[in-house]
């Protein structure tokens, strides 16, 4: 008869605290990979007494808090990480906006209305995303050691850039249109592509942000 | 003193644990422990996070260095840190003082004179 090996408490603590966490990816693992470090630190310190291995690892995670009190802190430092990156890629998308609308306003030499509406829809867009990026990195950087980083201010950048997502989505589709009716159709088509690469990028970071608020708001 | 009473407490004690050089996470837990004489509950796992915070508040700085041949992840004080930590020990004082001088109003008066 063959009997299942017995699981290690530390590994199970960091599976279980890894799952329940969301956030950039790249910090997410330094966090997991310090949290791991020093819980095998600790179940070294207790072997070097003469605890038994399984009885160390037990006691560690013990001490450490479980994952249920613990992953609020920690979701809370990942959520603010997404929260400044998705302001960082929202930032990195406003020239691009800038850029679109130039090229409609340089095909829209005619008096096209529908050209016209496209511009300002395309400068409301970028000035939207300019000023979610500038007010969430400079709350969560420069200013926090002076205030509270607001408790909405995630939840108000995740939505934020959702909606800012879904107006570049209409601005490619708007822009695509445009191109096949336009003489200068390499133009707008090019805009429209940039319009889609503005979106991918912004949607998927706005996306990871409301999932990392939804799991702070699990975590409470 | 319960954990949740030192919980409120770590953003002026992991400084002041790292005020002499900079260490890895389990050092700095054991550091309070040790300063300490065992007298704070502290859920060690609550120190990471606030490491993490002190950090983006640009107290502390971070870098991963061997350490007994591993790689970890140690943290030091940065300047702000520093500047930080001195207000916090004199707020912590002249906080400690009042509380004093409330529960026992005799001693607070004989140290004065």
């Amino acid at each position: 008869m063959s009997t299942a090996p017995r699981a290690d408490p530390v590994e199970d603590y960091l599976a279980t605290l890894t799952t329940s966490l969301h956030g950039p990816a790249r910090a997410k693992a330094a966090m997991m990979r310090e949290v791991r470090d020093g819980l095998v630190d600790a179940v070294e310190a207790q072997t070097r007494f003469g605890v038994p291995r399984a009885q160390a690892a037990h006691r560690a995670v013990l001490d450490f808090g479980t994952a249920d009190e613990l992953a609020p802190s920690f979701q809370r430092e990942l959520t603010i990480a997404q929260t400044r990156r998705t302001a960082r890629v929202a930032a990195v998308t406003v020239p691009v906006l800038v850029v679109c609308r130039f090229m409609v306003h340089v095909v829209a030499r005619d008096p096209d209305w529908r050209l016209g509406a496209l511009a300002v829809h395309l400068a409301a867009v970028a000035t939207a995303s300019g000023l979610l990026a500038v007010t969430a990195l400079v709350a969560t950087g420069p200013l926090t050691r002076l205030l509270p980083t607001p408790h909405r201010l995630p939840s108000a950048v995740a939505w934020t850039a959702s909606a800012a997502a879904v107006g570049m989505a209409l601005a490619a589709v708007a822009l695509g249109v445009t191109s096949a009716l336009s003489t200068d159709w390499p133009l707008t088509a090019f805009a429209g592509v940039l319009a889609i690469a503005a979106h991918g990028v912004v949607a998927a970071s706005a996306r990871e942000c409301r999932r990392c608020v939804r799991a702070g708001a699990g975590c409470r | 003193m319960k954990a949740d009473a030192v919980r409120g407490h770590l953003d002026a004690m992991l400084p002041a644990v790292l005020e002499p050089g900079p260490l890895h996470g389990y050092a700095v837990i054991t550091a309070v422990q040790r300063r300490s004489a065992g007298a704070l509950e502290l859920r060690t796992g609550t120190v990471y996070p606030a490491l993490n915070r002190l950090e983006r508040l640009g107290l502390l700085r971070s870098r991963r260095q061997p350490v007994s041949d591993r790689p970890r992840r140690c943290h030091e004080l940065t300047e702000a840190g520093r500047r930080d930590l001195a207000g916090a020990r004199s707020t912590w004082r002249e906080f400690t003082a009042a509380i004093d001088a409330v529960l026992d109003p005799t001693a607070s008066a004989r140290r004065a004179t």
